[in-house]
């Protein structure tokens, strides 16, 4: 998988959790530009991009991933192995 | 020396340390604090109990030095496990085992047993065990999880779980973002430590000024509360929500501003919080890094456990996507808000007026948002404006001081019983009839008290729009000086303090 389709996945989930199909992530889409992005929404959030890659993030992961960009780091590291 | 910032030999003991740390080698100046975090504790009159949090130190230390020294996960998992088992297991059995006791005998009661089913214990509970033990708990969980570094050397370890400023009462740390500044040097800044100061005095301000004296009202009435029925419990109990917040908020003004003076910078604990337009930001700004320590630790988990990811998926298929995704997170929140409240105590006051009560205000608030929204449309409002934020705010307060009255009141019973007569009995002129100088404070007393209030207000207002402290430097020296030269004359003239008056403590410091 190629970093632009990850970005295309994480772009579908995305408009699934938030309900909201105008929005387009990039590589430093925070919190701060999802109006319902809280701390509730990111732990579904969460979810829901483990199911879509089949991956696991770890719990240090979770609360240290600062934007979209580096939620795509760690699912291309994850896809490789 | 008592164990209170306020009091005089806490100062001379402050200043002593102050003037030693920027005299030594830079390099010894973390083994200094080490030295002057274990004589603060032993001082405030802790003696034996200092091996508590000695004891956390090293089980935190313990725990990490086999999670760096293996990359087996079971390994890895059972030092976890242990080292949580030691904590929470000293915080439970120190701070919550009377309160499993009493409620138990309470049940036993109800179901008619005659006297008490089972003793209490009488503990003596090291001083700010709940806040050394989540600063150290949030390290070993973020070293288990790779975020955090762990720490090679126990003597650091000690330092950062036993850090003498924020060891009574927070904020609570957290070792990856504020943990290596503690051993690095620290070189003599000028500004750092007049900015310390000036903070130090504001918090000063903030507990010998305001909260001293709306403590005269509150016990006034709380102590007494069937004297003082209808607008008495208000007033007394608007009052408390004062005095709490300039009580707690002056300590970490005080614990910040301490810490500073050394170059250390420790995480901000409040953010004006009663400008709040709902209760789950009033959250986000009353005690931050316990809001951020239960998110992050007991939320997020409790979320990512198999239990609530089948729960979600369960409830998901049953009522569908957005309702399922809600209740799931209602039902975590109720374990999340429970844990909140009884962090503040081993009672159930505590567990319904910081806890659950919360919980109800926010769910309820959920749940009734689309027919709120509703309302406004119809009324034609425009749910953007001032006013309606302005009624947002008052709302918010006004919900937050019905959990203070538990949080305040001797028992639940008491709490409800107050809230009871603050909404049974119609008595606003009796207050404004003089009643009002019934409670402790005479004429004069209660100007200064509003007075000083309204000086918070104005700073916390000007405080929206960037630091004050900045703001000031930036004035000419002669106003600076008479500013802050002031603000110190107004405290040592109107404050209540002196070698034989002993501060209210500070409230946050117990748990």
């Amino acid at each position: 998988m190629t970093r632009e389709e990850v970005f295309e996945t994480l772009n579908g989930v995305f408009q699934d959790v938030f309900d909201d199909e105008s929005i387009v992530v990039k590589e430093e889409t925070t919190a701060d530009d999802i109006e319902d992005w809280d701390s509730l929404e990111h732990i579904n959030l969460i979810a829901a991009v483990e199911q879509e890659f089949g991956i696991k993030f770890s719990m240090g992961q979770v609360v240290a991933m600062k934007n979209v960009g580096e939620m795509a780091d760690i699912i291309m590291g994850q896809i490789k192995d | 020396m008592p164990a209170s910032f306020t009091s005089f030999y806490f100062l001379c003991f402050y200043t002593f340390i102050l003037l030693i740390y920027y005299l030594i080698p830079r390099k010894t100046q973390w083994v200094f604090l080490l030295f002057a975090s274990a004589a603060f504790y032993l001082l405030t009159g802790n003696g034996l109990l200092i091996l508590y949090p000695a004891a956390a130190c090293l089980t935190a230390y313990g725990a990490v030095r086999v999670m760096a020294g293996t990359e087996d996960v079971k390994k890895r998992r059972w030092a976890l496990a242990a080292a949580l088992l030691l904590l929470i297991g000293a915080l439970v059995v120190l701070k919550y085992i009377n309160f499993g006791i009493y409620t138990i005998n309470a049940a036993a009661f109800l179901c008619g047993a005659q006297g008490e089913m089972i003793g209490v214990f009488d503990f003596l509970v090291p001083l700010g065990i709940s806040f050394y033990t989540f600063s150290i708990l949030g390290y070993i969980v973020d070293v288990y999880n790779g975020i955090a570094k762990p720490q090679k050397n126990f003597f650091k370890t000690a330092l950062y779980g036993m850090y003498f400023p924020s060891i009574l009462s927070g904020p609570i740390l957290r070792y990856r973002e504020d943990g290596e500044q503690f051993f690095e040097p620290h070189p003599f800044g000028y500004r750092q430590v007049t900015f310390g100061l000036q903070r130090m005095v504001w918090g000063f301000f903030k507990t010998l000024v305001i909260s001293e004296r709306m403590n005269i009202v509150v016990n006034t009435v709380y102590d007494n509360y069937t004297a003082y029925p209808g607008s008495y419990i208000w007033i007394a109990t608007i009052c408390f929500a004062f005095q709490l917040y300039t009580n707690f908020s002056g300590s970490m003004d005080i614990v910040l501003g301490m810490s500073q003076t050394f170059g250390i910078r420790l995480p901000e604990n409040f953010e004006t919080p009663f400008f709040s337009k709902n209760i789950s930001e009033y959250w986000r700004r009353w005690h931050i890094s316990l809001g951020v320590w239960m998110k992050e630790y007991v939320f997020y988990p409790l979320l990512r456990t198999n239990m609530f990811m089948e729960l979600g998926k369960k409830l998901r298929k049953k009522f569908g996507k957005k309702r399922g995704k809600q209740l799931t997170t209602f039902l975590a929140m109720l374990i999340l808000w429970f844990t909140v409240g009884i962090w503040h105590g081993g009672d159930w006051k505590f567990v319904i007026g910081s806890g659950l009560l919360h919980w109800f205000y926010i769910v309820s608030g959920e749940l009734l948002a689309p027919f709120f929204r509703k309302c406004m449309e119809k009324l034609s409002i425009d749910a953007k404006s001032k006013w309606v934020d302005g009624f947002r705010v008052l709302r918010t307060f006004f919900l937050v001081n019905i959990g203070f009255v538990f949080f305040r009141a001797a028992s639940t019973t008491d709490a409800c019983r107050m809230l009871a007569s603050a909404v049974g009995v119609w008595n606003v002129g009796d207050l404004l009839r003089g009643g009002i100088f019934t409670l402790g404070l005479d004429v004069i007393e209660t100007v200064i008290a509003i007075v000083s209030l309204l000086l918070l207000l104005a700073v916390s207002l000007l405080h929206q729009k960037g630091s004050v402290r900045e703001r000031i430097e930036k004035k000419p020296v002669l106003f600076r000086f008479a500013l802050w030269y002031a603000l110190l004359f107004y405290i040592i003239l109107l404050g209540h303090y002196g070698p034989d008056y002993s501060a209210a403590e500070f409230i946050y410091q117990g748990f």
